[in-house]
């Protein structure tokens, strides 16, 4: 069983590597995410490609391998043995601080300083923008779009914050509609001034009645402050609409590919079939699946149960060999349930192409575990 | 402190709040710690917040909602919504007739999507109206809260929308809220864990970082630990790899039809295992020597997975500390990993 893993035919994930202009890997929490993306970046650069790997919370270690500072908003180059010193491939990697990315983005698109300086110092901004659903998603495709703009690189592999509205950005352009143009709730802030015409004027008692209301709830500040934001926003919204809209085409065009990462488990198999499904049904790029951490049971004959309960029955050595078939057993029933899971999974999302990789014996927290990784994700070295 | 030992914790608290790094098994640990809470004698509530409807599937159910629905034995589930809360939350301070209106004009949707941080004011607050119902309420109310990344804020979120509101209810409610969540008698957090590297290391910065929030950390559950079947005996291993002649000699005794290669197939899968086995023992050991006085559960590593109540409530009877049904389940006896 476990020869698929050496023998399958070239590793989908090369030719990605070789020809794909953004790579944005998505998958839960704690399934390898980031490893891959990084390794994927790290192949890329060897091949000779311009690679930079997009990275929102990589774990420290992984950070440090890859000479991430934490501070740092944009890429810098990776640096450690075996790298590309010469030649046209170079790996560069960033950490996205997505504080100084909203504000760059409020920079690039208010009319003034003015309201750069009046968003920025708003209570309600310095509070809860970080924490805005879907802005940590969103800025990540931003950031990533400003890179693939600048043309300094001919590969961006990004991965995803770790959970189920890790696509939201694909919404993005729907959400910032809804969001910023939020019309009902910019009258709930200033419904006085907002509201001339006649037939409004039924909304506009409505309204009033009801921000009294609301004021009596959350006391006055909290809805000033709140209304400050929006109204501070003003002007911004088409700006931000286009360029989501940008965002939008650039993960559609076929020279983007997602690429679901998991491991076998339930949990990460069903969080990978929704990614999936939900690219799917925005018709996203889909390049491939990569399951990390699979386990394998090699061949032994079949041992009779009476023969198991005379190696029980014996000596020490019977009871070991005894435990041993039991251990084999275990594990075989888990490589088992973990290659019907796979299937099952693949039934649903048809022509993807599927990336094996075994459990690894130690963590990947550098450059050569990164390329250890490389090696099964892009079947260059199956194991024995 | 709130450090407590694990039944202490189930016996005692008031709200449990499990959180842990994605994919260490939070909503499971939540599951398991519900269950084991009902089997021993207290009306329970676990409540998820991420609308992921993890816990329903690990009940065995399509889905949970904004209504308490039975899930076990003394165990009722919910899946808060933050606009179904907010239209609690306005009914009860008599505001009715505005969530009607808000319902309307489909502002609800607007406000939670908007700005989460008042959809978590919402959450925690449903959170502790649950936990506070009184004497017709329960004993325990088990959140699945979100990862340890958020968790912090998450909790405080009530406390930072607060500091903007200075009067007024919402500045009322997140007094109270604040009162239950950081007494060690009545709230204890659990951090989930697995016995890697990363996991480990990021529960010890959660532990510090809930700590330093105040919150009352009171245990830390391992889950998914490689049990070690061979003990001693796997010391005998690598001598057994270059001469399997003892074992050639058992099997053909039994009558079992191994031979070198089979042996050798065994032996390798034998020693893998058991190298993952001295690992997290290595890593159990860090992580334990960095909780200091703080409780250490360990839960075995399920082979079949915990997808439904059968697992749920296997980990539960280790939690409880009370027998499992008999037969035990062959999930436990036969924790494999490679």
């Amino acid at each position: 069983m476990s020869r698929t893993i050496a023998t399958q035919a070239a590793s989908p994930l090369a030719e990605l590597a070789r020809s794909a202009r953004i790579v944005v890997c998505c998958g839960s929490g704690g399934v390898g995410k980031t490893s891959t993306a990084a390794a994927v970046g790290l192949w890329a650069a060897e091949a000779g490609r311009r690679t930079c790997v997009l990275t929102i919370d990589p774990a420290r270690r992984l950070a440090q391998a890859l000479g991430l500072d934490l501070l740092s908003n944009s890429p810098k180059p990776v640096t450690g043995k075996g790298l590309p010193a010469a030649g046209p491939g170079s790996l560069d990697a960033m950490m996205l601080d997505m504080r100084r990315t909203f504000d760059e983005v409020i920079e690039r698109y208010a009319r003034d300083e003015e309201q750069v300086d009046r968003i920025l110092a708003n209570r309600f901004y310095q509070r809860l923008s970080a924490t805005l659903a879907g802005t940590q998603e969103y800025m990540a495709m931003e950031k990533l779009y400003e890179l693939h703009e600048s043309q300094r690189y001919d590969l961006l592999v990004v991965d995803t914050p770790p959970t189920r509205s890790a696509l939201d950005f694909l919404d993005a352009p729907d959400n910032l509609n809804e969001l910023l143009d939020a019309r009902a709730f910019r009258l709930l802030i200033a419904p006085a001034q907002r509201i001339g015409r006649g037939y409004l004027r039924g909304l506009n008692m409505a309204t009033t009645a009801m921000t009294r209301m609301v004021r009596r709830v959350t006391g006055s500040e909290l809805l000033a402050e709140v209304g400050e934001f929006f109204a501070a926003f003003e002007g911004m919204y088409d700006g931000f609409k286009e360029r989501a809209r940008l965002v939008y085409d650039q993960l559609k065009h076929p020279s983007t590919a997602f690429v679901v990462v998991a491991t076998p488990d339930e949990a990460a198999l069903r969080e990978a079939a929704f990614f999936a499904g939900r690219l799917a049904a925005d018709r996203m790029p889909l390049g491939a699946l990569v399951v990390n951490r699979i386990h394998q049971a090699g061949r032994i004959p079949e041992v009779p149960e009476a023969a198991r309960r005379r190696l029980a029955e014996g000596g020490a050595d019977g009871r070991l060999l005894a435990d041993l078939i039991e251990l084999h057993d275990g594990l075989e029933a888990l490589a088992a349930a973990e290659r019907r899971r796979i299937r099952a999974l693949l039934a649903t999302v048809p022509n993807l192409g599927v990336v094996r990789v075994p459990l690894l014996a130690d963590d990947v927290h550098d450059l050569p575990g990164l390329r250890r990784l490389g090696g099964y994700l892009f079947a260059e070295a199956g194991p024995a | 402190m709130g450090a407590m030992p694990p039944l202490e914790l189930l016996d005692r608290s008031r709200l449990l709040v499990v959180t842990g790094k994605g994919g260490t098994g939070k909503t499971t640990v939540a599951a398991a710690l519900a269950v084991a809470a009902g089997l021993r004698g207290r009306r329970t509530l676990v409540v998820e917040v991420e609308g992921r409807q993890g816990l329903a599937r690990l009940f065995g159910r399509r889905s949970l909602d904004h209504q308490e629905t039975r899930v076990a034995q003394r165990v009722q589930g919910l899946a808060v919504d933050p606009e179904a809360s907010l239209r609690d939350y306005l009914g009860r301070y008599g505001f009715a007739p505005l969530a009607r209106l808000l319902t309307w004009a489909r502002l609800t949707h607007f406000i939670t999507a908007a700005a989460p941080g008042l959809g978590d004011v919402l959450l925690v607050g449903k959170v502790w109206e649950a936990s506070t119902r009184g004497q017709h309420g329960y004993d325990l109310v088990v959140l699945d809260a979100p990862p340890t990344g958020r968790v912090v804020p998450f909790l405080r979120a009530p406390e930072t929308v607060a500091e903007l509101a200075r009067v007024g209810p919402i500045r009322h409610q997140a007094d109270q809220v604040r009162e239950l969540l950081d007494d060690p008698e009545r709230t204890g957090v659990v951090l989930t864990c697995l016995p890697e590297e990363l996991p480990v290391a990021e529960t010890l910065e959660g532990v510090a970082s809930l700590r330093a929030a105040g919150l009352p950390v009171a245990s830390v559950v391992a889950n998914q630990v490689t049990a070690d079947r061979l003990g001693g005996r796997a010391g005998r291993l690598t001598a057994l790899a270059k001469d399997p002649a003892p074992l050639l000699e058992a099997a053909r005794r039994a009558g079992a039809e191994l031979d070198g290669r089979g042996l050798g197939v065994l032996l390798a899968e034998a020693r893998d295992r058991q190298r993952q086995v001295a690992r997290e023992r290595r890593l159990l050991k860090e992580l334990r020597a960095g909780l200091g006085d703080l409780p250490l559960v360990e839960l075995p590593f399920l082979a079949g997975g915990v997808g439904g109540p059968d697992g749920v409530r296997a980990l539960a009877g280790r939690l409880a500390e009370v027998p499992e049904e008999p037969p035990a389940p062959r999930s436990l006896r036969a924790g494999a990993r490679a």
